[in-house]
């Protein structure tokens, strides 16, 4: 060998060790270094260095080339498809294990999506309309005991005194729809049709409030359709409904039979959004409207809700603080004054009561506006923030089972882990293998859940009274779930994945690990979390239920039940009365009572001021409701007189009499049967209490209100004696033929209709059952697992002890013992936060009923006996196993 | 038949992988080559074939001794696979019937 040894050029050497391949770079430049070797001794130094040159230059060549995108593989794509292969099989091996922990996550993934559609439906609302930001409604505020009164309802001349006054004020319009004036329900055929039909959804609308909302028209002019009085504007499925096929604009309709004041289509809109605030379906011109003589200019009466439009920039603000002074002391105060109050009273009580005007954005109505009296039904911005927190529960529920059912097989896969690494897998590598293993899984419950969420949608909307519809289209969709599944897998698998790859190889190979399952303390407080909750969620349904319950059955002072009402009676007219006596002469009918008012929602309603007589201008008015009723209202409907009596039919001085409630007579004061009282018009003596009865919503207290004698027929309700419906349906069926034979008759039970009342804390009940279920479900699927997992775990042990002499009561106690101090751990925490929670909801009614111990004792023990009856199936199935089964291993 | 693609250098090398069989590695078929068929193999021309057969599957390479004059780089070896020797009697085998499929009169023309 030789010591020195000669080189070729280095630069040339270095040229090929840069370009050339690094797999192919050493045998090659050994081969050429070889040459050059041999070449040297045999034809000098030059001549090899020439051929040595030479070569690299011909070996420079595409095949030898290093590739430019580098020569290792970039990706792991080798890697993880054999840990999606990995993964694959430990969920077939295992079915039931993956079957829950996919069941469990989809189940949870279903009612998170449900619900965030159900949420992003409630945030969308009157987010549509492009001037949108510019648009505010007009809400009046004023002290109201300890609370303030918001009312949305302003004298007819206000939307143009704010137009006028205030340059910021763009445009500004109204709607009225008030049931006193014919807005509401009403019959309503076509000019050319005989027959009536019930129909909703009637008001008086502004062209301008139009123009501002910019309703979509169809037919007719958007600029001119309500601009001609007596006027109207469909909705498409009205339009449908009446005129079929064909263009109504020019066509009459004939509203509750005022044959000689037909309506003039005007104009066909789309219907309104499910997402508006806003729901008619037949808008009347206000143009040359009047309700009485000068209407239109009377300060004195508020039943508008008005609407404005700013202009760009305008300061909101600034502009609230202008309009509350501004408006109020040039107009309300005159007014004030001219009804009989000094000067200094009047800014006295503007002063006390706080009275301003505010400008609420159009797009805050429909979540923002508890305690507005609006006559609409809205949504919470609390129900919102409610419904995502249970979404967000179910789905750390749903993670939880995941978590805890992953880190419970570890034993299975720690010898997986400890060969892993020592044939040198580094931890992170098993880290990820684990990662790609729960993303696997969550992908798996997302096609699942989506699937699960797509079926239960309709039901889902029967509950929430909502009509969501699947996001197919959207075309964020995909990436969101993909997104959100790949998110969520990475979340459950953080902790099993971190937890399997600190194994230490020779521990998990020696079998040191496979008994480390037994009991860790964040397992257990994962189950106490999911128990927890499902605890809170059951206090939570119990609660509503007894509420309700106390709602439907409370003595609510008048019987509601075996009351059979027709409404639309109006079209009777002076016939209501023989009407009422035919009806009578069936035997299955006791009494019958002819009113405007029921103590049901749906009704009509006013509001009316009394005063002691001849206290007029001196006292403050006592606001109640006075309802036109004949003499047999009180018996049919089976109140109560308290003090005084009834009308009746032989004192001709009846005419002027009032029978007060006892909120009224509370506010009256002293003495009150034969005190004498005045309203606006009429003078009035009290001759009887009636007893408070529930005619609102229980959520408010009982407020003042009258009965006087008066013939104003729009419903008829009928008392009951037989339980044979049907056939007193049939035989008033025919009766009502005869008197109104254009006009179908229109049945409601009174039960049923007061129970619509509470609508909303039933379908708020029924969510909370669902959701409740849902979360116990889950819960229970995770415990299911887990058990027979300990189980498993504990064989030899179940076995060994079996064998010398254990019963099966003592295995099953064994067992069991220990998931059911989780349990009884999660009712401790649960109690004093369902009852917190609970209460907070109670406060939304004025009579509610007292939690008491037992709803606690009762959810405590649903979810003991759930749990026990989840884990005593695997208990007793491990006690009665034969023992030699487990040991025979040995 | 695309079954099994083979060019003539490719072939030359091929063959002189089996010739030198235990001994087969860029140098020493550099030389067989050159010392049996007369011609001159450059190095990058041999490693391109080599490359591409080993690529086909066609060779298989283990990596031997470091010397001294290779200034301490391993020596790779190439061996014929199973496969490389179905694509050489392939190779022959079609060479064969189209040799044998030449009319004797075509011979005589030419020697004529």
């Amino acid at each position: 060998m030789k010591k020195h040894k000669t080189i070729p050029p280095q630069f040339i050497l270095r040229f090929f060790r840069w370009f050339c391949h690094p797999k192919l770079k050493d045998s090659i430049e050994g081969d050429l270094m070889e040459l050059y070797q041999e070449r040297k001794v045999v034809s000098g130094k030059l001549k090899a260095d020439l051929k040595f040159v030479r070569d690299v230059l011909l070996l420079f060549r595409p095949s030898i080339i290093r590739p430019a995108e580098g020569y290792k593989n970039l990706n792991n794509y080798g890697m993880l498809k054999s840990y999606f292969k990995i993964g694959w099989r430990s969920l077939v091996k295992q079915k039931m294990y993956s079957a829950i922990k996919i069941g469990g996550f989809a189940l949870g993934i279903a009612a998170c999506l449900l619900i965030t559609l159900y949420i992003k439906d409630e945030l969308i609302y009157d987010k549509h309309y492009t001037k949108g930001k510019n648009l505010y409604r007009v809400l009046g505020v004023i002290k109201e005991g300890n609370g303030l009164d918001k009312n949305i309802f302003f004298p007819a001349p206000m939307s143009n005194a704010l137009k006028e006054d205030y340059p910021e004020v763009l445009k500004a319009g109204r709607y009225n729809a008030s049931e006193l004036f014919g807005a509401g329900n009403n019959e309503v055929r076509s000019g050319d049709q005989l027959e009536n039909a019930y129909d909703q959804g009637f008001v008086y609308f502004d062209q301008e409030l139009a123009d501002m909302l910019e309703l979509p028209f169809i037919h007719g002019s958007a600029k001119r359709a309500l601009e001609e009085p007596n006027f109207v504007v469909l909705t498409k499925r009205k339009a449908d409904k009446y005129f079929p096929n064909q263009n109504p604009v020019g066509k009459t309709i004939i509203v509750d039979n005022k044959t000689d004041k037909p309506y003039t289509i005007g104009g066909v809109i789309a219907d309104f959004k499910t997402t508006s605030h806003i729901q008619f379906d037949f808008l009347i011109g206000t143009k040359g409207l009047a309700f009485w003589k000068d209407e239109q200019s009377d300060w004195g009466a508020s039943n508008y809700a008005v609407y404005v439009q700013l202009n760009e920039g305008a300061n909101v603000t600034e502009l609230e603080k202008k309009m509350s002074k501004g408006i109020l002391e040039k107009y309300f105060i005159p007014m004030m004054i001219e009804g009989g109050m000094s000067v200094a009273d009047a800014h006295k009580f503007i002063d006390e009561r706080g009275a301003r005007l505010e400008l609420q954005p159009i797009d805050r109505i429909h979540l923002y506006s508890a305690g507005v009296h609006d006559g609409l039904t809205h949504g919470d911005i609390r129900f919102v923030w409610l419904f995502a927190a249970i979404a967000g529960l179910i789905l750390v529920i749903a993670i939880i089972n995941f978590i805890n059912l992953s880190t419970a097989k570890s034993a299975n896969r720690a010898k997986e882990v400890g060969l892993r690494k020592v044939v040198g897998s580094m931890r992170s590598s098993i880290v990820q293998q684990f990662l790609t293993e729960s993303v696997l899984f969550s992908v798996l419950s997302f096609v699942v859940g989506i699937v699960l969420a797509f079926f239960l949608l309709p039901y889902f909307n029967i509950l929430s009274a909502k009509s969501l519809v699947f996001p197919w289209s959207e075309w964020l969709l995909l990436p969101i779930i993909f997104g959100a599944s790949l998110m969520i897998g990475l979340l459950a698998g953080v902790y099993p994945s971190f937890y399997l790859s600190s194994f230490q190889p020779i521990q998990v190979l020696k079998g040191a690990i496979s008994k480390g399952s037994k009991g860790s303390p964040l397992r257990s407080a994962l189950v106490v979390f999911q128990f927890t909750t499902s605890v809170v969620l059951i206090v939570g349904t119990i609660i509503i239920y007894q509420q309700m319950e106390f709602i439907l059955n409370k003595k609510i002072g008048f019987e509601k039940d075996q009351v059979l009402m027709i409404q639309g009676a109006g079209t009777l007219g002076d016939q209501a009365t023989s009407f009422k006596n035919e009806l009578l002469k069936t035997s299955q009918i006791k009494s019958v009572t002819i009113s405007d008012y029921l103590p049901i929602r749906g009704t009509k309603r006013n509001q009316n001021e009394f005063w002691n007589d001849g206290k007029k201008s001196q006292d403050n008015a006592i606001a109640a409701q006075i309802w036109k009723v004949d003499h047999d209202y009180i018996p049919t409907l089976e109140m109560k007189v308290v003090d005084g009596r009834n009308f009746q039919r032989d004192l001709a001085t009846d005419s002027s009499a009032i029978i007060v409630n006892q909120s009224m007579a509370k506010e009256i004061g002293g003495e009150v049967i034969g005190k004498r009282i005045e309203g606006y018009q009429d003078k009035y003596t009290i001759i009887g209490i009636v007893e408070d009865f529930h005619y609102e919503s229980m959520k408010e207290n009982i407020q003042p209100l009258c009965f006087t004698l008066g013939n104003s027929p729009s419903i008829i309700s009928l008392k009951v004696n037989s339980q044979n419906m049907s056939e007193v349906i049939e035989s008033t069926t025919a009766v009502w033929k005869k008197f109104a034979p254009h006009q179908p008759i229109r049945f409601a039970f009174l039960d049923d209709s007061y129970a619509a009342i509470y609508a909303d804390v039933q379908r708020m009940g029924r969510i909370f059952t669902c959701f409740a279920v849902f979360a116990i479900v889950v819960a229970c699927l995770g415990l299911f697992a887990l058990s027979a997992f300990m189980i498993e775990q504990r064989a030899k042990e179940i076995g060994i002890r079996l064998v010398m002499g254990a019963s099966l009561k003592n295995i099953f106690n064994l067992l069991t013992l220990d998931f059911i101090k989780l349990v009884v751990a999660s009712i401790v925490i649960a109690v004093p936060l369902a009852w917190y929670a609970m209460q907070q909801w109670l406060q939304d009614f004025a009579y509610r009923i007292d939690i008491t111990w037992q709803v606690f004792a009762v959810a405590g023990l649903v979810a003991v006996l759930i749990a026990l009856f989840t884990i005593s199936y695997q208990s007793v199935r491990a006690g009665l196993v034969n023992p030699v089964k487990s040991l025979r291993s040995e | 038949m695309k079954k099994y693609q083979l060019g003539e250098f490719e072939e030359v090398v091929m063959l002189t992988v089996g010739i030198l069989y235990k001994d087969a590695y860029g140098v020493s078929i550099k030389k067989e080559i050159e010392s049996r068929l007369k011609r001159g193999v450059s190095v990058g021309a041999l490693q391109t074939a080599l490359k591409r057969l080993e690529d086909k599957s066609y060779l298989k390479s283990f990596d031997g001794e470091a010397t001294e004059e290779r200034a301490g780089r391993p020596k790779k070896y190439f061996q014929i696979t199973a496969l490389g020797k179905k694509a050489m009697e392939y190779s022959k085998s079609t060479r064969d019937e189209l040799w044998s499929a030449i009319p004797k009169v075509a011979w005589e023309l030419k020697i004529v």
